[in-house]
């Protein structure tokens, strides 16, 4: 086998280089390593983060999650955490439901950007303005990567997609909708933030924003959001390890990362007021 | 047993609440009571009526009636389904000063009609009485008044805690008001001219 | 004991606090509005949440994650907003929710909606339609318990009159002792290994996949035990009745009243209440029926209940529907049906056929 032609570590002698063993491989909340879903997706690597900052805030025990319906659903099965299970789009409005009855436990939702943005696009938005105290946690990866790679409402403008063959044309098939900055000017957003996991730099910032906004929900600030820009190279019809460098040039155009609000303040760029 | 009370008027005229209160004070008395209200589109000004039935068991009756007992009526302009559900026999108390239409028509009573078999109309000027007591709002309770001591359906005392019983809190500035009112209109018809009930007395 | 004098959504809202209802959320519409107007002043003063949702469909997923945490918890609407929930009473009911539903219909014409349902996928859910609100107190109270015992969803089906009418009632029911329930996700067994899945589509915690086969079979086991239990019934006069009339609701107590009156003029006529409609009460109606010579459906629509009245004689007497659709100026399904004398003559035409027939 040739090393030259995969940019990866050749296991097969002794390292040329140190290598840096940054955790251990699988979190302790999941009931089985492997998953089934496709090489290079990014939301295996979104949902062990979720799962790293819950155990380490101590909330192993009293966590609720609500998972949507997605590629991510296949999770709902391995995720050793109470789980409710729900419909396309509805996480929120469930999720509210359970927090209402018990407002001393850790509530997160876990959704797509077709789930979170298509279907559920006013539950997002009302369980926000509410002030709920939960945390959505969006997996974006700009299309429907379960049906095989159809438009959503987050799908960047020339991306293409099955239902935009030749990419997305505006005058066609109209605008992505930036979720995160949706939600910047609304009272009971405590915490906003937009992480990706394209790479390491990014892995370790999107942690830091999961923490935060779990630890906005546990101080009883208000509603907080992480959007995490996943791979999907599938859906999108590209090569495996084309998929950080196509999220960056494509989906991260859109949907710039960093934090929108901190401490219930809109920070960054959009933050004019 | 079941006694049917109709009663008519305007929105704003309290219909509702003396509805609510006749029902109230019965249930207070020991029997059965149910009632609806019906209303028109606008919360002021449209018609409002309400069906109040007491009886001495559960109430078996539709709460929508196809003939009644009795009627209170509060104002002539919607009264007509009313009128056309008057059993021949039965018992109107009317609010004589704003009542303008008449009530002896020809299909009501004819010269052959035996006098047992038309509608009993007692009137009482409501609004005039309760304009004097300096609360106009209060006629309905005026009319509530006189229509209880004429049939004896219900007590003075129990419509009287079944006012305040019926009151919002944040309209407790009016109890004074309202008691005047139900007694005053009490005093203004003779006392069991057309008893409700067979015996005297309360059920238990 | 005392009579409290209660409109019936303030009655329906007041027994299923008593039931322990602890959450409810609803979005206003005619003449649903009074019972969310109700939860939301009863629910705040004994520790509860009433929420003003923003849709009907985010009020029946609110439910659904407060049900997920073992709260006793309900939703309602009219017929139309209940056709906006069609996909989460589906999905609740595979869940094994025990969702209570007040669905306050304008008129009788959502029987179908009520019993078939318009969600996807084999489900059934309880339905009862009380006659009064004496009756709704009685049933609300029993719709809790039967929800949490299978469950399953359970529907109580009123209209504007029995949300509006009021009525002396009494509360006699037993405290409400929380019930157990160790599916109910409260976080605690997170890494544990043997973490809760409150999952609508046969999701076991460990797997990859689905098992949606066997998990419906069992479901409809389930199903096919409440048909064969829970049904409920009332019949008066039926030992000699040559016609039995067949009613549901409220539209029932005017045509209780009209049988009366009838049989105490010596005419040979009975009465049949389904007081559940899912299950139907087929086996009691069959009885009721044999010896009639016809039986004749009241009921305020084109012509629905008439379906499961039909299964439940197969044939055996001749079925005929004589009530119609029925509504005011606003639709709220108040029509001049809504009055004994035009029920009087449509089941004194329903006799008199019988003569001229036989």
């Amino acid at each position: 086998m040739s090393s030259d032609r995969l940019d990866v570590l050749d296991t097969h002698g002794r390292p040329t280089r140190v290598s840096t063993r940054v955790g251990e491989f699988e979190p302790k909340l999941l009931l089985d390593g492997e998953h089934d879903l496709c090489p290079g997706c990014g939301e295996p690597v979104a949902i062990r983060l979720l799962l790293e900052v819950i155990e380490e805030l101590g909330y192993a025990q009293d966590s609720i999650g609500v998972i949507g319906i997605g590629c991510y659903t296949a999770f709902t099965g391995l995720i050793d955490v109470d789980l409710i299970q729900a419909l396309h789009g509805r996480a929120p409005s469930v999720a509210t439901g359970a927090k209402r009855m018990r407002p001393d436990k850790l509530l997160f939702t876990l959704q797509g950007d077709g789930d979170m943005v298509n279907e559920g696009l006013q539950e997002v938005i009302h369980t926000a303005a509410r002030g709920e105290s939960v945390t959505c946690v969006l997996l974006n990866n700009g299309v429907f990567g379960e049906t095989g790679g159809h438009m959503t409402a987050t799908t960047a403008l020339g991306q293409r997609t099955k239902t935009s063959l030749e990419g997305r044309d505006a005058d066609y098939h109209g605008y992505p909708i930036p979720i995160a900055e949706l939600l910047v000017p609304l009272g009971g957003v405590s915490y906003v933030a937009r992480g990706s996991v394209a790479d390491a730099k990014s892995v370790v910032r999107t942690k830091a924003m999961l923490r935060k906004a779990f630890e906005a929900q546990i101080a009883g600030e208000g509603f907080s959001l992480v959007e995490i820009l996943t791979m999907c190279p599938t859906g999108w019809f590209i090569p495996t390890a084309d998929g950080p460098g196509y999220l960056d040039e494509v989906l991260g155009e859109v949907h710039a990362a960093g934090e929108l609000v901190v401490g219930g303040k809109p920070v960054g760029k959009g933050a004019s007021g | 047993m079941e006694r049917e009370v109709m009663l008519t008027g305007i929105g704003g005229q309290s219909v509702q609440l003396a509805a609510q209160i006749l029902a109230r004070a019965s249930l207070l008395e020991g029997r059965h009571a149910m009632f609806l209200g019906t209303y028109g589109g606008t919360m002021r000004g449209g018609n409002t009526d309400s069906t109040v039935i007491i009886g001495d068991a559960p109430i078996v009756s539709p709460p929508i009636v196809s003939s009644t007992w009795s009627a209170m009526v509060m104002h002539h302009q919607f009264w007509q389904p009313l009128r056309e559900k008057l059993r021949p026999d039965s018992i109107v108390v009317v609010n004589s000063t704003l009542f303008e239409n008449s009530f002896a028509t020809a299909d009501s009573a004819t010269d052959s009609t035996a006098p047992e078999d038309v509608p009993r109309i007692f009137e009482v000027p409501a609004t005039q009485i309760a304009t004097d007591l300096g609360n106009a709002l209060g006629a309905s309770l005026v009319l509530l008044g006189a229509f209880a001591s004429l049939t004896r359906l219900v007590g003075l005392d129990a419509l009287l805690q079944a006012m305040r019983d019926s009151i919002p809190s944040y309209r407790r500035q009016h109890v004074g008001a309202n008691e005047t009112a139900l007694e005053r209109g009490f005093e203004s018809l003779p006392p069991n001219g057309a008893p409700a009930w067979p015996t005297a007395g309360v059920a238990q | 004991m005392t009579r409290t004098l209660m409109e019936g959504s303030e009655a329906i809202a007041t027994a299923a606090v008593a039931a322990g209802c602890r959450f409810f959320a609803g979005y206003p519409m005619t003449p649903f509005t009074e019972v969310l107007e109700n939860f939301g002043k009863r629910l705040p003063a004994v520790g509860g949440v009433c929420i003003n949702a923003e849709s009907e469909i985010e009020a029946i997923g609110m439910t659904w994650g407060a049900l997920a945490t073992g709260a006793r918890a309900a939703t309602g609407s009219t017929g139309q907003g209940l056709a906006l929930m069609q996909e989460s009473l589906s999905e609740i009911t595979r869940a094994e929710l025990p969702l209570v539903v007040f669905h306050m219909a304008r008129g009788q014409g959502d029987y179908y909606q009520a019993t078939r349902g318009g969600g996807h996928g084999d489900y059934r859910h309880i339905v009862y339609a009380p006659i009064d609100v004496r009756e709704a107190v009685e049933l609300t109270e029993l719709a809790f318990d039967r929800a949490d015992h299978w469950r399953n969803p359970v529907q109580i089906y009123g209209d504007y009159l029995l949300a509006h009418t009021s009525e002396g009632v009494e509360f006699t029911a037993d405290p409400f002792v929380p019930v157990a329930k160790d599916w109910a996700v409260d976080g605690s067994l997170g890494g544990s290994g043997r973490s809760r899945n409150i999952n609508p589509i046969g999701m076991q915690k460990g797997s990859k996949s689905i098992d949606p086969e066997s998990f419906w079979k069992r479901l409809q086991v389930k199903h096919d035990q409440i048909e064969a239990s829970e049904a409920r019934f009332e019949s008066e006069s039926t030992e000699d009745a040559e016609l039995l009339v067949v009613a549901f609701g409220s539209v029932a107590r005017f045509v209780r009243h009209v049988v009366r009156e009838l049989r105490s003029e010596g005419r040979k006529v009975g009465y049949a209440r389904p007081i559940s409609l899912w299950p139907f009460p087929a086996e009691a109606l069959a009885a009721a029926a044999r010896g009639t010579q016809r039986v004749a459906v009241l009921e305020q629509n084109a012509g629905q209940m008439i379906d499961d009245v039909r299964l439940s004689v197969l044939g055996s007497v001749p079925v005929v529907g004589i009530g119609g659709i029925s509504s005011d100026s606003a639709g709220f399904g108040m029509g001049p049906l809504l009055d004994t004398r035009v029920i009087r003559g449509r089941i004194e035409s329903a006799l008199e056929n019988l003569e001229v027939s036989t």
